[in-house]
């Protein structure tokens, strides 16, 4: 058994700041973690490896820094560790991300299961799991809060999609996406960390997947999708309409608040 | 095969439907789809999979020229992205639109990238607003937890974005409109590594995931005042939260209260009936899109934060909005 | 209540302001405190915007002769906001100006109803500096918690509140608005009336603004959660962490099933599972090697101490998870809880009195659940029935307790204050001369005893 986690390292979105004038995203007094869901992605392997055995390998691209971020996925529980990093990976969307870590899974060999978070706290865009998926040419199954039975051959999981809930059973390989609800992610032990700090972790850069993919597959180039500009909207601020002594115009204006917010139509 | 800007004209919307009924949201990208296309001078393309009986003329009078209707008796009738996926991709390979919209439910988030990876094309998430500038679509969508607007544009063919539910408004419905269907046999339709067992039921009361919440504290009296509560809630599509001294008073469940010992709720619209506004209730819903607080006490502290607020008695004001949005809806 | 008195309310304060409603009026006579004593509902609640509101609302009260309660959070857990005779009631919700963050003297001023909640969430986005002290429920007033000098989880390398108050704005109990303290960090000139009103329990004077200090955030901070199968174990270990030079933020010590109790009530899980008692540290430095250090001697410390499991947590989002179960240990046993004592003794009698409070439980035969600051000796020690109905030796088991307390030369309450609740117990830490002193002073600020009558002293 093979399972392969991946994990994105974020900003603390806490201390993230959003400069609205210039329309920047000021990191710089930010610090990092590891994106939120990818912990619960990272728990439903632990757990499953507690049962069936078998290797977890925990995979992120990111600048040299998320180092930390994997070493700490090793405190929690991951057997291994690869970094993804290479200027020439820069600039990626998630065309690119996903075929840059299809490409290392291929490298690793293929995976039984493959775990992400439904999204990151940054990008947030929530594709980077099924266009993985869909690189490898595996199913994948979403939005995944309750692992229902696995064995050594396949799994079965409850997925949120059409406003249902949908019991759904894959042989591997397979990647699922995880929510928060899906486990409490454990913390590391103290010990675990402290060692964890002192393990070392590959990188691979362009050369190590040239085999995979082609240099026009990867960062900028090999993106189909360009952030043009960002803009930081201003902080909302309350209207701060009081209707006092009118109950009939107040009950008119509510009303019209509803239908603009389109909570009539149910 | 890269599909190029050359080779590639129309908006194509992909119509979501379960148990043959289509989501709302595809209507929305109709009307926004009709938009764009006026100004790009293209067809307005819709495709739906389902049943072969399925009645999709609806998507004609929402505003589509021309209805591609993939038909399977079985395939479609549950969520399986790869099935979708695999005749979307054969079906845009064959009609080469130059904009691809999802609507970002959660089916669309997980549907759209696999498609989109089979066809090498990017894809924008969870838009909130689309424009064409000087041919090309521009996305704009909030990223960074809802802190920013990112303005993304495509640089490969077709135009790919999912687009947030309740954006745009719905096309309006003319039974008069003319448009073409295309119903096709599905290029593919079992053989799925992936089987959907069932569909359940989940009975677990979450407040944190809805929409509107209307909340009850201490200004509601009884138990059975609740009821009215409730209505409005049921004609709000919403669920009913609660203060401490509700919950306190035997009014309803714990698991309804908000604030800092009980849920934190971002609903978009927050009604509070009777509620003070206590720093640890405020805690827990401060978030919300739209705060609108009923009161008697002009000092009541809920006041400085709420949107809208009505000082008066809500014995008096709720059961005339129910009357008033019932009325409306009949 | 006489009918003028809501006339001359409304000149000063403006008719929105008035709140006379029995109903709303009955919402304001209470805080959080277990053991409610029964309040005077005749009374009449206004919420002044300015000092020199406040100032015209107690001058009415001595010219009227009726008793002033100023109203923070009422998250106080002794009575002290509780009226016993018809009452004014200030409440101080509409001071909620953050005014001025100092970077260089690193200090904050604001108004006095501003909460904890309000300040801890400002400071999450500040770059470089925070208020470091967590005293109390997050619902708590800086005038409040000036009022109370209240303590908390954090306090073993900042201090409790008085260490935090570098100056105030006070209305007296005789209406005159005066200034105390400043930026400084030394002061030596007169009496110290400024250490005279922090801790009075709003009867010497009513906060309106205060200057806090800040401190420098730490790059790097985590929670280490170590857990031990008896509660000697770890307690025994508290001295010698501190011992050796290592100042955390906390030292909390935490029974299990408080713990899991508060975990569960909240929807959250308590993350250890091994073991019977734990000990919660938050450890901040400004070097992550230095910070990785101090976690390598606590596990030391801890391992020669029998610990069982050692936890980190170092995400913002685990830090605060642990945070919020150990702030919802009070309110999530509220069903079963009789009291919640609040006794400090000298650190090194911890273990002996932690020891005699196991004897004292099993004596009477009660249940007495314990979390505590523990890095300050600062012991709850909560008396819990299954129905929360004050047994029939309640009186003597808390006298028992109480003679311990003194015994280990403590005192009756570390943070919580007297309010309306100890007042009787006064007489068994105090001699008569000291607390002669303490109403001699309490009666040339407030000569017609309007302001908070009936609380904090005896
Ligand atoms: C403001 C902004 C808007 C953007 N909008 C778009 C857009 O609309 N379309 C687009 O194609 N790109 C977009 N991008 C680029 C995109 O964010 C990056 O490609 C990013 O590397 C991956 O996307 P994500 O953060 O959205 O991940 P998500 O798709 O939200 O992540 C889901 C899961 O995938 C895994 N994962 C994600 N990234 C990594 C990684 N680097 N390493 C390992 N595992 C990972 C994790 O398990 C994660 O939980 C945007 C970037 C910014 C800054
Ligand atoms: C540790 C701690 C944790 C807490 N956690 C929470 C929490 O998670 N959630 C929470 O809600 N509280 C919490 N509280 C309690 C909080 O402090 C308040 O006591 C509580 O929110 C008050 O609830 P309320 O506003 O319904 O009641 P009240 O404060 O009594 O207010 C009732 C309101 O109803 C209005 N009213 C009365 N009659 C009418 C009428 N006919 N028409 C219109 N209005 C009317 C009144 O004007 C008043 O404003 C917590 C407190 C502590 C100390
Ligand atoms: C769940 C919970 C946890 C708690 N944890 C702690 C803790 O860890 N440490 C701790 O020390 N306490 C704790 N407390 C107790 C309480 O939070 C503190 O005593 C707090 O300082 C009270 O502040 P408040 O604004 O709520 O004051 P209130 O309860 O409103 O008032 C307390 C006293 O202060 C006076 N007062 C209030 N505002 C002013 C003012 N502006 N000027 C003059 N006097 C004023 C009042 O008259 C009253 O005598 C806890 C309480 C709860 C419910």
């Amino acid at each position: 058994m093979r399972i392969v986690v991946l994990v994105k390292q974020v900003p603390d979105m806490e201390r993230v700041k959003f400069d609205c004038e210039a329309g920047r995203v000021d990191r710089s007094s930010a610090g990092t973690e590891i994106n939120p869901f990818d912990l619960n992605a990272l728990e439903a392997a632990v757990s499953i490896q507690e049962q069936l055995g078998g290797k977890i390998i925990t995979l992120s691209m990111g600048p040299a820094a998320a180092e930390d971020a994997l070493k700490d996925t090793i405190a929690r529980g991951a057997d291994e560790s690869v970094l993804l990093s290479d200027r020439r990976f820069g600039g990626a969307d998630v065309k690119a991300t996903a075929k840059t870590i299809a490409a290392a899974i291929k490298k690793l060999g293929g995976a039984d299961l493959i775990f992400a978070g439904i999204q990151t706290v940054d990008g947030d865009t929530g594709q980077v799991g099924p266009e993985t998926a869909g690189y490898l040419d595996i199913p994948h199954i979403s939005n995944v809060d309750f692992i229902s039975a696995y064995s050594e051959t396949d799994i079965t999981v409850v997925s949120n999609v059409m406003e249902g809930s949908y019991v759904k059973k894959s042989s591997y390989p397979v990647l699922i996406t995880v929510t928060k609800d899906i486990n409490q992610p454990r913390l590391p032990s103290m010990k675990r960390k402290l060692s964890a700090r002192k393990a070392h972790i590959p990188v691979w850069g362009y050369e190590e997947l040239q085999d995979y993919i082609r240099e026009d597959e990867i960062g900028l180039q090999g993106s189909a999708t360009k952030v043009k500009r960002i803009e930081v909207p201003p902080a909302v601020t309350r209207k701060g309409q009081v209707w006092r002594e009118n109950v009939e115009e107040a009950i008119d204006g509510l009303v019209e608040v509803l239908k603009k917010a389109k909570v009539l139509e149910v | 095969m890269k599909m190029t800007e050359k080779d590639c004209k129309g908006i194509l919307v992909f119509a979501e439907q379960k148990k043959e009924r289509i989501h709302r949201v595809s209507y929305e990208l109709l009307g926004k789809g009709k938009e764009l296309a006026a100004q790009l001078d293209c067809p307005l393309c819709s495709v739906v999979l389902g049943p072969p009986d399925m009645d999709v003329a609806e998507l004609i009078y929402r505003g589509a020229d021309i209805v591609y209707h993939i038909t399977d008796p079985m395939a479609f009738a549950a969520p399986d992205e790869v099935l979708y996926e695999q005749n979307l991709v054969r079906l845009i390979r064959d009609v080469k639109p130059e904009i691809c919209l999802f609507g970002a439910t959660n089916f669309g988030r997980s549907l759209a990238p696999r498609v989109a990876a089979k066809l090498g094309a990017g894809l924008t998430a969870d838009c909130t607003h689309l424009a064409i500038d000087q041919g090309q679509l521009v996305q704009i969508r909030p990223a960074f937890s809802e802190n920013i607007l990112a303005h993304i544009q495509s640089t490969a063919y077709p135009q790919m974005a999912t687009v947030r539910y309740k954006e745009f408004n719905e096309a309006p419905r003319d039974t008069n409109r003319k448009g073409q269907i295309k119903a096709m046999e599905a290029y593919v339709s079992d053989n799925s590594p992936v089987k959907i067992l069932e569909e359940i039921v989940k009975e677990d009361f979450d407040i944190a995931d809805a929409n509107v919440v209307v909340a009850a504290g201490a200004g509601v009296k009884a138990k059975e005042d609740l009821k009215m509560l409730q209505e409005l809630a049921e004609l709000l599509g919403g669920k009913l939260g609660a203060s401490r001294a509700a919950v306190e008073a035997g009014l309803i469940a714990k698991d309804h209260q908000v604030g800092y010992s009980g849920n934190r709720v971002k609903p978009s619209i927050y009604i509070a009936c009777g509620i003070s506004g206590a720093p640890q209730h405020i805690a827990g819903m401060k978030e919300s899109g739209i705060i609108i607080a009923i009161n008697s006490d002009p000092s009541a502290p809920i006041l400085n934060i709420a949107d809208y607020a009505i000082v008066g008695n809500l014995y008096e004001i709720i059961p005339k909005m129910i009357r008033k949005l019932k009325n409306m809806k009949s | 209540m006489k009918e003028n008195i809501k006339a001359k309310l409304t000149e000063i304060v403006g008719q929105d302001w008035v709140v006379s409603n029995p109903e709303i009026i009955k919402t304001l006579c209470s805080d959080e405190a277990e053991i409610k004593i029964t309040p005077c509902y005749d009374c009449i609640a206004a919420k002044p915007a300015t000092a020199a509101e406040v100032a015209a609302i107690v001058k009415l009260a001595n010219e009227e002769g009726i008793a002033v309660i100023a109203r923070g959070g009422a998250t106080g857990l002794v009575n002290a906001v509780v009226p016993i005779q018809p009452t004014i009631i200030i409440s101080m919700e509409r001071f909620k100006k953050i005014i001025e963050v100092d970077e260089s003297n690193l200090t904050v001023e604001c108004e006095a109803g501003v909460t904890l909640l309000d300040l801890v969430e400002y400071f999450n986005s500040h770059p470089t500096l925070y208020f470091a002290a967590h005293p109390g429920d997050e619902g708590a007033q800086v005038g409040g918690m000036i009022a109370t000098n209240a303590g908390g989880v954090r306090t073993i390398k900042y201090g409790v509140v008085r260490d935090q108050v570098k100056s105030m704005e006070v209305v007296l109990p005789t209406g005159e608005i005066i200034n105390m303290g400043g930026k400084f960090i030394k002061d030596n000139c007169g009496y110290d009336l400024k250490d005279l009103i922090i801790g009075s329990e709003g009867t010497l004077g009513i906060i309106t603004k205060a200057v806090l200090a800040l401190q420098p955030k730490e790059k790097y901070t985590g929670s280490v959660l170590i857990a031990f199968n008896t509660t000697a174990d770890a307690v025994a270990c508290v001295p010698d962490i501190l011992k050796r030079g290592i100042k955390p933020l906390a030292v909390e010590y935490v029974e299990r099933i408080q713990a899991t109790n508060a975990a569960t009530d909240i929807g959250q899980v308590w993350p250890v599972s091994k073991g019977s008692d734990d000990l919660y540290l938050i450890i901040a430095s400004n070097s992550e090697d230095e910070f990785y250090e101090i976690c390598e001697t606590i596990v030391e410390i801890c391992d020669a101490h029998n610990a069982v499991e050692t936890l980190i947590c170092e995400t913002a989002k685990e830090q605060r998870n642990i945070l919020e179960i150990r702030s919802h240990v009070y309110p999530s046993m509220l069903k079963k809880l009789v009291d919640c004592l609040d006794m400090a003794v000298p650190p090194d009698k911890i273990p002996a009195y932690m020891e005699q409070i196991r004897a004292l439980s099993q004596k009477y035969g009660v249940e007495i659940q314990t979390c505590a600051h523990i890095g300050d000796g600062n012991m709850h020690n909560n008396i819990m029935t299954p129905d929360g109905q004050r047994p029939d030796c309640y009186e003597d088991l808390l006298d028992e307790i109480i003679q311990l307390c003194m015994s280990c030369n403590g005192t009756l309450t570390g943070e919580h204050g007297v309010g309306k609740l100890r007042n009787r117990h006064m007489k068994l830490q105090f001699t008569e001369k000291e607390l002669e002193l303490m109403r001699a002073i309490k009666k040339i600020f407030d000569p017609n005893n309007i302001l908070n009558p009936g609380t904090a002293i005896c």
